[in-house]
């Protein structure tokens, strides 16, 4: 492989060292997110403030996703890193001055995570590089280069890596699919449509290490034979699709983006507001510019994709995943988690917890572990009455159910899913009935149509809804509600159908004097 | 003197031709430029990129961000995935619809804001979340919408 040409890189700061008219000792390099969650948290405010500071070098790196902490600003020390948390203007000369700050390894909430995916994160300006690089960058698509695509795929089946967008899929297998079946051309698309509400953690990736996103593309094009790839984006997204394009042309100009000396294209695609897109089928029917409704399967997209070709779609955080397995070795990989689910999951906590945040921890660890530990127990002022995993399909957890390990088998057992990792706490305010409708009234909004299941059974489903909501619900509503969502499991085409009934009937199991207290006569 | 909107249209589109045609983005195109695809340009769209009207409608019906209409001059989301939700975004949608006197869909009188509700930000670790054109902002109170708003002319 060429090995890539390094230059500095200051993309995402006007302070470069390069542009400062003051000398580079009288600055203070601060590092300070650019992540567009940081940024909503004030770190845009930081940077307009201090833009006319000489003596500050803001340096925009990713963020470490304690977003609870945010706008927070680090500076170098023998240490390590230092951190100041949810920075005002104001706070420059103590910043500057060095006192009042906290050693980053010293945070509970990070130290206490097993970062692999996102080790980078709040390390590493987006688009450097050569800082990608010089913290194991692209050792895997290397390595990969090396190996002869059966061999990729063995790697891939020791890893046992199955896909983390919500289907949980071996990416082994699929891979296989792909790489035997005959084509003239072949495609890599990265699902970047991640419109489960309570997950941000692909968001970060494409925002704050595109390189690695890109790197597992790369790997995934070796091993099945493809010529293209494409990015899904959501809308939005806006700066994940300006920092990943950059990310494209970045690699292109240091000639890695290229299969056996071939130029490997990769583009950047955005989509127009649909949730279903996220569904792989959708996804391709939307990528070729039709309408985003569900295929059918068989045949799977690894088979016939798109425009009919073989097409390996997958989650950005799967892609992310792949270039550590091979750079560490399928065993390595294996060698963490539980049973049925290796490796690491990007958990990310959102709702009414103290501490919400992007949590990294091998899988197993109960949900209560995840909301205490890392959460850091409810936000001031709220008490605890429904936790909700998986994206707005996911089933609700009352606080008797906390024990549960966060891994498939467990919530697979428990007829529940751990999608794509999203996690929201409720509070006692949350009147379970408005929460049901409002579900069922996001199932409706967004169902494609394609299967009668999931486009009239939502609709009913929100009548029904709005007339316990109203007071003129009947027992007999509740039955049929229960009877919808059967009929909805098991004959929707896709999930959005399949997994709508979820939440709502979890809120009747385990709040049903809410919905019983309201009925009519 | 103004350009007749087919042509505009079909300008637009001519810079974006592919094969076969991506409709989806040609609409995106143009709603870029234009502030939103107008229904009567649909034959005009059609006959540039190939395919039929039947197309082409489908498509632009289909999804959520294609407008018919032009939106006013700002466009206010509001986030209503989960957990906005559990952050009281729906106090926030009541609190724009009451400032501005419009339900959601709708532009105010003016045609300086529309309103509309999304479905996730991806920013819910910073909820409730409000973007206002390209401007996102989280930890949104609804007693600082009106100092929010006045940044926009």
């Amino acid at each position: 492989m060429t090995r890539p040409n390094i230059r500095m890189h200051s993309w995402n700061s006007s302070f470069s060292i390069h542009n400062s008219p003051f000398s580079v000792s009288m600055a203070v390099r601060l590092y300070l997110s650019n992540d567009t969650s940081a940024r909503a948290a004030g770190a845009g405010l930081l940077a307009d403030a201090w833009s006319d500071r000489p003596e500050a070098q803001l340096i925009r790196t990713s963020s470490r996703g304690a977003f609870f902490l945010e706008p927070m600003v680090e500076r170098d020390s023998p240490d390590g890193r230092l951190a100041w948390f949810n920075v005002t203007p104001e706070d420059l000369p103590s910043i500057l001055s060095g006192t009042g700050g906290t050693p980053v390894r010293s945070i509970p909430f990070l130290a206490q995570q097993t970062r692999f995916t996102f080790a980078n994160f709040g390390e590493t300006e987006p688009l450097a590089l050569d800082e990608y690089q010089a913290r194991g960058g692209l050792q895997g698509l290397e390595k990969a280069l090396q190996m002869e695509p059966d061999a990729i795929i063995e790697e891939l089946k020791i890893s046992r890596v199955r896909g983390r967008g919500g289907a949980a899929f071996p990416v082994w297998n699929k891979w296989q699919v792909a790489q035997q079946t005959e084509a003239d051309e072949k495609y890599v698309v990265a699902n970047a449509d991640e419109g489960d509400a309570g997950t941000y953690c692909d968001r970060m990736i494409l925002e704050g290490d595109p390189f690695r996103l890109l790197e597992g593309m790369l790997i995934c094009a070796r091993a099945i034979g493809a010529s293209r790839g494409y990015v899904y984006c959501r809308q939005e997204y806006p700066a994940a699709a300006v920092t990943l394009r950059a990310a494209i042309h970045e690699a292109d100009e240091a000639e890695w983006l290229e299969l056996d000396g071939e130029f490997f294209p990769i583009e950047v695609v955005e989509g127009a507001g649909s949730y279903v897109c996220g569904e792989e089928t959708a996804l391709l029917e939307s990528l070729e510019g039709k309408r985003g409704v569900v295929r059918a399967r068989p045949p799977y997209p690894a088979q016939s994709g798109l425009f009919g070709r073989p097409t390996i779609v997958s989650n950005v955080l799967t892609f992310a995943t792949i270039p550590q397995i091979l750079s560490r070795g399928g065993a390595w990989h294996a060698a963490l988690g539980t049973e049925q689910s290796r490796g690491t999951m990007a958990l990310q906590l959102g709702g009414r917890v103290k501490q919400p945040g992007l949590v990294e921890v091998p899988f197993g660890l109960s949900l209560r572990q995840v909301l205490d530990q890392f959460g850091g127990g409810m936000a001031p002022g709220a008490r605890f009455k429904a936790v909700q995993v998986g994206g707005p399909l996911g089933s609700l957890f009352p606080a008797s159910q906390l024990d549960i390990p966060i891994c498939y088998e467990a919530f697979a057992e428990a007829g529940a899913v751990l999608g794509h990792g999203g996690i929201v706490v409720y509070d006692h305010q949350t009147d379970m009935a408005d929460l049901a409708r409002h579900f069922m009234a996001f199932t409706a909004h967004e169902s494609c149509g394609k299967c009668t299941p999931c486009r009239i059974g939502s609709v009913r489903g929100v009548e029904i809804l709005e007339r316990i909501q109203a007071g003129s619900g009947t027992v007999d509503d509740l039955l049929l509600l229960e009877d919808l969502g059967e009929t909805m499991k098991v004959a929707s085409l896709c999930a959005l159908g399949g997994r709508a009934p979820y939440p709502v009937l979890t809120a009747i199991e385990h709040f049903p004097a809410e919905f019983r207290n309201r009925l009519g006569q | 003197m103004s350009i007749p909107m087919h042509e505009q249209v079909k300008g637009i589109l001519q810079q974006v031709q592919s094969e076969p045609p991506n409709i989806l983005q040609a609409l995106l195109v143009l709603q870029e430029k234009l502030g939103h695809v107008p229904l009567e340009a649909v034959p005009e769209i059609a006959h540039t990129l190939g395919t039929t009207t039947a197309q082409v409608a489908g498509v632009l019906s289909y999804y959520p961000d294609l407008r018919v209409t032009a939106p006013g001059r700002h466009l206010i989301r509001i986030c209503m995935g989960e957990s906005c939700f559990a952050n009281g975004c729906g106090r926030l949608l009541r609190a724009l619809q009451d400032c501005l006197r419009i339900d959601v869909g709708e532009t105010a009188a003016g045609g300086k804001f529309t309103l509309d509700a999304m479905s996730c930000a991806g920013n819910c670790a910073v909820a409730p979340t409000m973007i206002i054109d390209r401007d996102l902002y989280g930890r949104v109170l609804p007693q600082q919408i009106e100092v929010l708003l006045e940044r926009y002319k």
